[in-house]
């Protein structure tokens, strides 16, 4: 199993070196540069040449990705070329935030999905069923931004402004600078309706095929056994049944992280949140090069991280698939 | 449906050996219909038939319908022009006269959510064709030769699916730089066929590597038949049905990541109509005016449950063994 862990973890490397690459190489290949957007209207020739010597951007694409990738081994992370600051350190600020929303979101689709998909399969073709998987099937159809309006227009415009509509609290301690607002209500304040934006997609997909795998694994002998040897229905459904129906759902949560990417960066910029989704859009937008290479950076380990943890959730929920090196 | 079918037909008892615990399984118990044994049905038409029965799925093949008469229509469908603007009668509430109101612009919502159905079907459904059509032969042709061809092109294939989709769309989008108009829909289009061409290789090979052991395939090649007529004329009818039901609910998946990169100011850009811009642009006066981020949000909903619905009863009806 260690050995396993460890061959899939040096199998990051390879995925996100060309992942970076092909980022790096297809940034530098759009016409135009963030030299311009840095020196504005002060823009001359001679200005901009220098600027470009400075951060090395006259050298070959692949000279220079090699230079990017020699100093991150040295924990260097480029500085932001309209900024200045270190990518890194705005990396660390942005990346709770994001995070955050993203498990919290995970957990909101969890706690929906698995109870409305056993209800869905254990009661099927029944009332319940049919409302679990109408709501479901209404669920996918709704982009992320559109609940997020919808949320928006209910506990922000409505209700009071029950809610904030857009900024942010950070969690006690995670707080960047000296004046900023941290607080857990304000934080949860601002963190329920993005979660609920992002949750409630994923929510519905997964209730779909987690109801679809509970129906078939409902039907397989070692269910009907666990039933014969006088096991109530409880053990039966969330010990047999619910851990097998899991395996392939959690394959599909796992394909679905790229989306759930998309979905951060939405929600984010939908409700002005300082994550990284924010970060990486406005960086490909301005083409700030050294930012949009942290950001793929970022995503890309995330990406690859995902799915090894998806692969080890197996284990967990099947003791049969046993990983050897 | 099978199992709504086992309830209403009259169905002879099953005939299995010993186990009784095969009884109990509705999805392994065969309908017995007469007609269809007597007329022996091509699988399409059984296939039709059972999606004529599915009502989701006739409710997703109108809303589709009706979207495309609406695309179609939409210079005459539409009572004003969705792009010019009128100072004069900014922010109104729907009325009888602009019935989903107007935008900061003076511009009629109505008219606007019309015209977006041009785009939002437009991209939709051509960059799943574009898509098909690039996807499709590198599929047959690496599921079919195998070997190094199959290594080479599903290495590529893979180096894409090891992007996050909206990161590389998104990049694209910039490498594009969004403009307005048909030229501006052609790029997310473009855009959006790359990021899910690997979807239909993968698919495809799958499909063909089953499909090129059978015996007709080898009595093809025993006659001398040329490997381009065996794949298109008897290798791709064969994996049709898995790729009708992905494209349909592609068609789907695409309208949500036009209207996301929309959402994100990088789809085709104003002013041409195009509901996830103008819902974007629309959050910003949501104080001023609640309506206008709620119409170009359902119009979006709508036509995606539309072609989820279809999808999924086509699935039902094409391919049960799909789920």
């Amino acid at each position: 199993m260690r050995v396993y862990i460890g061959k899939r973890l040096l199998e990051i490397v390879p995925t996100v070196l060309m992942i970076t690459l092909v980022v790096f190489v297809m940034m530098r290949s759009i016409p135009g540069d963030p030299v311009v957007a840095l020196l504005g209207d002060a823009y001359t020739e001679e200005d901009a040449i220098k600027v470009r010597a400075e951060y090395g951007l006259e050298r070959p694409i692949l000279v220079q990705y090699v230079i990017w990738l020699g100093k991150l081994l040295q924990g260097d992370w480029g500085v932001s070329i309209l900024n200045g600051r270190p990518v890194l350190h705005d990396v660390l600020l942005r990346l709770p935030v994001t995070f955050e929303l993203i498990a919290l979101s995970m957990a909101v689709a969890l706690a929906i999905s698995i109870p409305a998909a056993i209800i869905g399969a254990v009661r099927r073709n029944t009332w319940a069923d049919y409302t679990a998987t109408t709501i479901a099937m209404v669920g996918v159809s709704i982009p992320e931004f559109f609940i997020g309006v919808l949320l928006l227009l209910t506990f922000s415009i409505g209700m009071s402004g029950a809610l904030p509509s857009s900024g942010w609290v950070y969690l006690p301690g995670t707080c960047p600078t000296i004046v900023c607002a941290a607080g857990l209500l304000g934080n949860a304040q601002h963190v329920l309706m993005p979660a609920l934006a992002l949750g409630v997609g994923r929510a519905a997909l997964l209730t779909r095929l987690l109801r679809a795998s509970m129906l078939e694994v409902i039907r397989t002998e070692y269910v009907t056994t666990a039933r014969a040897k006088g096991l109530a229905e409880r053990p039966v459904i969330f010990k047999h049944a619910l851990k097998n129906a899991l395996i392939p759902t959690i394959t599909v949560m796992g394909l679905q992280v790229g989306f759930l990417i998309g979905g951060a960066i939405v929600v984010e910029t939908l409700f002005a949140m300082p994550g990284l989704g924010t970060f990486g859009i406005d960086a490909i937008i301005a083409r700030d090069y050294q930012q949009v290479q942290g950001f793929a950076l970022v995503t890309a380990i995330a990406f690859v991280v995902i799915n090894l943890l998806v692969d080890l959730t197996y284990t967990f929920l099947d003791p049969r698939i046993r990983y050897t090196g | 449906m099978a199992e709504r079918d086992a309830r209403t037909r009259p169905m002879p008892p099953p005939i299995r050996g010993g186990s009784t615990r095969e009884v109990d399984l509705p999805a392994q118990v065969t309908t017995w219909r007469p007609t269809e044994a007597a007329e022996s049905e091509s699988p399409f038409m059984q296939g039709l038939r059972r999606l004529r029965k599915s009502v989701t799925a006739l409710i997703g093949l109108a809303v589709v319908v009706l979207l495309v008469v609406v695309a179609i229509f939409a210079d005459v469908l539409a009572p004003y022009n969705p792009i010019a603007n009128d100072q004069t009668s900014t922010f109104q509430r729907p009325s009888w006269e602009h019935p989903l109101g107007t935008d900061q612009l003076g511009r009629d919502m109505l008219s606007r959510i019309i015209h977006g159905t041009r785009i939002s079907l437009l991209v939709g459904v051509s960059s799943v064709l574009l898509a098909l059509f690039v996807g499709v032969p590198f599929g047959l042709i690496a599921g079919y030769y195998g070997g190094r061809i199959d290594r080479g092109i599903m290495r590529a294939m893979d180096l894409i699916l090891a992007f996050p989709i909206y990161l590389l769309a998104i990049i694209l989008m910039v490498i594009f730089t969004p403009t307005a108009g048909l030229i501006g829909t052609m790029k997310v289009t473009g855009a959006i066929a790359i990021v899910r061409i690997p979807i239909y290789a993968r698919l495809v090979r799958g499909s063909v590597l089953s499909i090129k052991e059978k015996e007709y395939i080898e009595a093809c090649r025993a006659l001398g038949v040329r490997d381009p007529s065996i794949l298109f004329r008897h290798v791709l009818p064969n994996c049709l049905a898995p790729i009708i039901v992905t494209t349909t609910l592609g068609v789907a998946t695409s309208i949500i990541v036009e209207a996301t990169l929309s959402f994100l100011g990088l789809g085709t850009q104003p002013p041409t109509p195009s509901w996830g811009w103008d819902l974007k642009a629309n959050v910003a006066f949501i104080q001023a005016n609640v309506w206008l981020s709620l119409f170009p949000g359902l119009a979006i909903f709508v036509t995606v449950l539309g072609f989820n619905l279809f999808g999924d009863g086509l699935r039902d009806a094409l391919d049960p063994r799909l789920k």
